[in-house]
């Protein structure tokens, strides 16, 4: 395997990954402070149609991310309102936002299809391109990379380091508590709500703009935002690992692309699909090593216990059992 | 600091849960504001601290009136509480519980340094960096006081905080509020149920029955007045006896034997252990939080597996099994919390005992009248949801589900928030299961409660059984010291 | 009769506003708001034709309503009906191409037979996603929605690959099955009256064995309060997993019929979306199995009728989504606002924390 053929397989893994990563993020952040947003899927598509019909209006691929974003944040909005002020089952809500959000999609998308449209073009900075393996990985490809690794680190940062993010993290804790502290809880929970569809409607944009660039019936990043939903659940709601989540399943994505090369004879519509099992067996290997029968196995068989998970770790407290509670 | 609750009325519903108290907290002084369980005392204190708004009345601080009274201005104010369960952040590490102060966050300098300011000040010892979920009850508490006295609290709430703790722990939160008054400005209010407590610590004391004020006494404290107060002057005397104590029961064949048995439940996995239990025995498991003793108790009722050893019942071995295993050798738990975990919030009673008892569904009514009313004194229509169930009806209804021929009966914290009649009932079931041949374990975080009732003590601390207590050679300080592991356990061990 | 008169005054206000919403959102895409809506309802109700057409939609979306309602009173969140119809389909589709076809078993045995194949197939896929709930504490909507995709996986692999047509592989799907194979046709029009009589079966069955059976009464207890049965020795996990096979094979047998019944062959994503229209529709219906006809006949409607929308006016036929979408929101809304009685089941599912 030659180096070239390396960096353009790490280049390839850190393009499909960059709309994994924001969407996931933006799940991170939601669901930190406390609020399950089921409605990801139906965000990501209809914002990478809003994405590419601003972008198309206006000629400006930057316009049209913006007006993703918006979108998403739209979305989380009304998330918001019927979760946090009416009360409704947040879960339910999500769950209709991300089937409506679909549909609407297609909908008002009808006329966009199969059009051409602006994209975000490629990034071509000079020294740090050449850098070897990741050098040309990330800058000198499509902007989307970049930013997706600038966010990673924002998002940390925001969290695990400021302030604010002490306060999103405690509010997503114990409610109650923050309450008692004199935490603004609703508030601190619909800005994050928000703040997580934004970067939801973000990957959509990149989407539609960069990675599967234009909009069609079924477009391409269908399914993604369940994806992205199962990698926050794997990345134990800590940016960093969700990050690498996303990598992972970009690199089935990718090596399910490079195969086809190699095995012609297996249909496509097969590697389109392999994320999903891998999703499911993923979440089994995570939820199966957080239980108890499993820390009691590794006790006895020693080679086990290096898997087992060393911090506690599992969801915010607020969201703890909340999907078991029905409807 | 000097603060009047003028006439506070509070209603939920149709229930009013303060009706027209008032009652002042003067500086310097230590209060206690007694009653039994929901008597508002609680509901009187969120009020206080702004997170309950009244429906009639008001709060005066320092004489101004304080209307629309909320968390925030309550904490301006200088108006701490620290709650029954602890308000705080498990997976955080220490500092920032403390930087989440109540007032504007603070930087992890500024949160470090003022945490090993206060600690200096008070005499507690904290480590910043661990999270909160690996302290013990008493350290959560002081992190709490922490946090308060370095908001300068004025007025400092407390509401039953001796739960959970031992005596000693109890002595040094004790001394830690004398301190803090003495320099006759601030104000402790002490929300408690114990008259002993009360007597102990309070220089003023006020009494709620049923969301009344019903009396005001000042030190020295008078034991019959203040019960008289608490459940009226009838029945004062008969809560005021002493119930007679189980003997211990010797010889005869083990109805439970547990043999060198490993626990494992969800968060914690017990050392190995062996124990015995005859028919008869009425036996409490004293621990605090992360003791283990939960754990035990689960495990005897299966639902936390035993992994290694063995568990016998009258014989069978169930180690390893389902819970459904449990249930046929008739063993049989009683939650702690009622209605989330024993109970279907949105199903009839009736539905209840069918469920109960399946193979006699078809005579659901007659049962009902027979165990849950004719037995158990359950007042409520057999259509009535369970979600409508007072903490006592509850209680009669899970016992009332519990079948006769049951052998071991299991219950975790039996008493927690019923009233002293049904206490009263729920003690006067378990001798009487006891005497026919069953055996019952239980634990309470009531100590004292605990060592009243039971005719043998085990002890739990740090993951393990440390003591195997006769009934007659415990008292509540060597029971209080062993677990908190402040005496090692060597010759009571039987 | 305070109830009924508040359950209609938020049924209309939420009729109205959906209404309003929709109509906005159709002048947003460009199109004629009140034009749109008359093609729509003409599609679906305008002639004979379109009313048997409406009739057999309404099949798959009642049986795959009442396996909801199963799964729902057991709190399980059963996303995988898609993937359990399309399973549904395949076993229906295998059972006659390489059984009735070939003619291993008796004709008269042949449909019955799929149909009872399908069955299985569907509960099997549900059992799938059950046992991972119940043994893998993997939660149904993922395991769910990601069977979804491999389903459709499946039966593209199916129609591409070893199903394919003699000579080429088309996306129009496999080989017509001869008319021996099929469920009778009403008249030779596009509808079975079994898939209907077969549907409304279904749905009197689970309403009997929701509502009167002691099986009914566990699921409901095991959805209350799993750990109370749990206690009970009620055994969540086997009940659980009866109403997880139980839901699959009612999906199942929906996608036997529009095998048996409409399609006559596997083609992609036979699911037609009627299993995601079905739980919209039980959301509609809050989960009430009085309302889940009307709702589902509503929907099966708007589906029928927006097929005409890409002919008639070049817009995409997911209005009809978009609508049921908007219906079911402006619903919660309703509801939250104005709540009556019955809400409990739905109401605020945690303590945000005030005054706690």
């Amino acid at each position: 395997m030659s180096l070239d053929y390396l960096t353009a397989l790490i280049a390839a893994v850190l393009f499909a990954a960059a709309p994994l990563i924001l969407a996931a993020l933006g799940e991170t952040i939601s669901e930190r402070a406390g609020v399950i947003n089921l409605s990801l899927d139906g965000t990501v598509l209809f914002a990478a149609m809003v994405a590419f019909a601003a972008a198309r209006a206006t000629d400006n691929p930057w316009l049209g991310l913006a007006a993703g974003g918006l979108a998403g944040a739209g979305i989380a909005a009304v998330l918001g309102v019927f979760g946090l002020l009416l009360g409704a089952s947040e879960l339910a809500v999500g769950f209709v936002l991300t089937l409506f959000c679909r549909e609407l999609a297609y909908f008002m998308g009808h006329g966009q299809a199969r059009q051409p449209g602006p994209d975000l073009g490629a990034l071509n900075l000079p020294f740090l391109s050449d850098l070897p393996l990741f050098g040309p990985a990330i800058f000198r490809q499509s902007p989307v990379v970049l930013l997706s690794l600038v966010a990673v680190g924002l998002v940390w940062f925001f969290l695990m380091r400021t302030r604010a993010g002490l306060v999103v993290r405690a509010v997503g804790e114990a409610p109650a508590a923050a309450v008692a502290r004199g935490l603004a809880v609703t508030r601190t929970q619909f800005l994050c709500c928000l703040a997580g569809g934004a970067l939801g409607g973000l990957a959509g944009g990149l989407y539609s703009l960069s990675v599967k660039p234009g909009w069609g019936h079924p477009q391409g990043c269908e399914g993604a935002g369940w994806i992205a939903l199962a990698i926050v659940i794997f990345g134990g709601w800590k940016p960093v690992r969700v990050a690498l989540g996303a990598l992972f399943f970009a690199a089935i994505q990718v090596a399910g692309i490079a195969l086809q090369d190699v095995l012609p004879g297996l249909s496509g519509t097969l590697f389109q699909i392999a994320p999903f099992p891998v999703m499911i067996l993923t979440l089994l290997v995570v939820n199966l090593r957080r239980s108890a029968a499993f820390r009691e196995a590794a006790r006895r068989v020693p080679l086990l216990g290096r898997l087992v998970p060393r911090t506690a770790g599992g969801a915010p407290g607020a969201i703890v059992g909340a999907l078991d509670k029905g409807f | 600091m000097d603060v009047v609750l003028s006439q506070i009325v509070k209603r939920f519903g149709p229930l009013a849960a303060n009706d027209d108290v008032t009652m002042r907290f003067a500086p310097g002084t230590i209060h206690g504001l007694l009653g039994e369980n929901g008597a508002g005392k609680s509901t009187l204190m969120r009020v206080l601290c702004g997170v309950l708004a009244p429906d009639g009345g008001e709060v005066v601080v320092n004489g101004r009136a304080c209307p629309g009274l909320t968390p925030e201005g309550a904490g301006a104010l200088g108006i701490g509480m620290l709650s029954q369960d602890p308000l705080d952040f498990p997976p955080l590490p220490v500092w920032e519980n403390f930087a989440l102060g109540g007032g504007p966050v603070l930087s992890r300098s500024q949160a470090k340094a003022r945490l090993a300011a206060v600690c200096a000040r008070m005499g507690f010892v904290l480590p910043p960096d661990a999270p909160v979920s690996r302290l013990t009850v008493a350290e959560r508490q002081q992190l709490e006081l922490a946090r308060l006295f370095d908001r300068d609290v004025r007025l400092l709430i407390l509401d039953e905080p001796t739960t959970g703790i031992s005596p000693a722990q109890k002595e040094a939160l004790f001394g830690v509020l004398r301190a803090f008054v003495a320099d006759g400005e601030r104000v402790v209010a002490l929300v408690t149920h114990k008259l002993a407590e009360a007597k102990e610590l309070c220089d003023t004391v006020s009494v709620l029955r049923q969301g009344r004020l019903v009396g005001s006494f000042a030190a020295p404290l008078s034991t019959t007045a203040i019960l008289g107060a608490m459940f009226g002057a009838e029945a004062a005397c008969a809560v005021g006896a002493v119930p007679p104590r189980p003997a211990p029961v010797v010889g005869g064949e083990a109805l439970l034997r547990v043999t060198d048995a490993v626990i494992a439940d969800e968060k914690i996995v017990l050392q190995p252990l062996s124990v015995a239990i005859r028919p008869g025995e009425i036996v409490g498991l004293a621990g605090i939080s992360g003791g283990g003793q939960e754990a035990f108790l689960r495990g005897l009722a299966g639902i936390a597996p035993v992994v290694a050893g063995s568990l016998a019942v009258a014989g069978r071995e169930l180690a390893g099994k389902p819970a459904t295993r449990f249930l046929n050798a008739a063993v049989h738990y009683l939650p702690a919390s009622r209605l989330e975990e024993g109970l279907f919030p949105g199903l009839t009673l009736l539905d209840h005992v069918r469920l109960a008892f399946p193979e006699r569904r078809a005579e659901a009514r007659a049962i009902f009248a027979e165990r849950c009313v004719g037995r158990f004194r359950l007042t409520n229509l057999p259509e009535a949801k369970a979600a409508r169930l007072s903490g006592g009806n509850q209680q009669r209804l899970l016992l009332s589900l519990v079948p006769d021929d049951t052998r071991l009966l299991l219950a975790d914290n039996p008493t927690r928030g019923l009233d002293a009649a049904s206490i009263a009932q729920i003690w006067d079931h378990f001798r009487e299961r006891a005497a026919a041949g069953a055996a019952v374990v239980f634990f309470s975080e009531d100590l004292d409660e605990l060592l009243a009732h039971a005719g043998r003590v085990l002890v739990f601390f740090n993951r393990a059984l440390v003591a195997d207590l006769k009934a007659g050679i415990f008292d509540a300080a060597c029971v209080g010291d062993l677990m908190t592991g402040r005496t090692v356990p060597g010759q009571a061990v039987a | 009769m305070t109830g009924r008169t508040s359950s209609l005054a938020r049924a209309g206000f939420s009729l109205a506003l959906a209404l309003c919403v929709t109509l906005a959102i159709v002048a947003a895409a460009g199109a004629p708001p009140l034009t749109t809506l008359a093609v729509m309802l003409d599609g679906g109700l305008g002639s004979g034709q379109a009313v048997l057409r409406t009739l057999s939609a309404l099949v798959p979306l009642l049986l795959c309503g009442a396996a909801l309602c199963v799964t729902f009173a057991a709190n399980l969140w059963n996303i995988g009906v898609e993937g359990q119809i399309t399973l549904g389909a395949v076993c229906c589709v295998w059972f006659l191409r390489d059984l009735g076809l070939a003619g291993l078993v008796p004709p008269f045995l042949a449909v019955p037979g799929a149909l009872a194949a399908s069955m299985v197939g569907g509960a099997a896929w549900a059992l799938l996603s059950g046992v991972l709930r119940t043994h893998g504490r993997v939660h149904e909507i993922f395991s769910g929605l990601g069977l979804n995709f491999v389903a459709m996986g499946v039966s593209l692999w199916l129609i591409l690959g070893p199903w394919k047509r003699p000579g080429m592989a088309s996306m129009s799907g496999t080989e017509p099955l001869p008319a021996a194979l099929w469920l009778p046709a009403l008249g030779g029009r596009p509808m079975s009256l079994w898939g209907l009589i077969l549907a409304v079966a279904a749905f009197v069955l689970v309403a009997w064995v929701l509502n009167r059976t002691f099986f009914g009464l566990t699921l409901s207890a095991v959805r209350q309060n799993a750990m109370a049965a749990e206690r009970l020795g009620l055994r969540p996990k086997r009940r659980m997993l009866a109403a997880m096979a139980l839901g699959g094979a009612l999906a199942g047998l929906a996608g036997g019929v529009l095998v048996a019944g409409l399609y006559h062959r596997l083609i992609p994503s036979i699911s037609g979306n009627y299993g995601y229209t079905a739980i919209m529709a039980v959301l509609l219906a809050s989960g009430s199995l009085r309302f889940l006809p009307l709702a589902c006949l509503f929907f099966a409607v708007l589906t029928v009728g927006s097929i005409q929308l890409p002919l008639a006016l070049s817009l995409d036929s997911s209005l009809a989504g978009v609508v049921q979408g908007v219906l079911v929101l402006t619903l919660f809304a309703a509801r939250r606002l104005w709540p009556a009685g019955n809400t409990g089941s739905t109401g605020g599912t945690r303590n945000r924390g005030s005054a706690a």
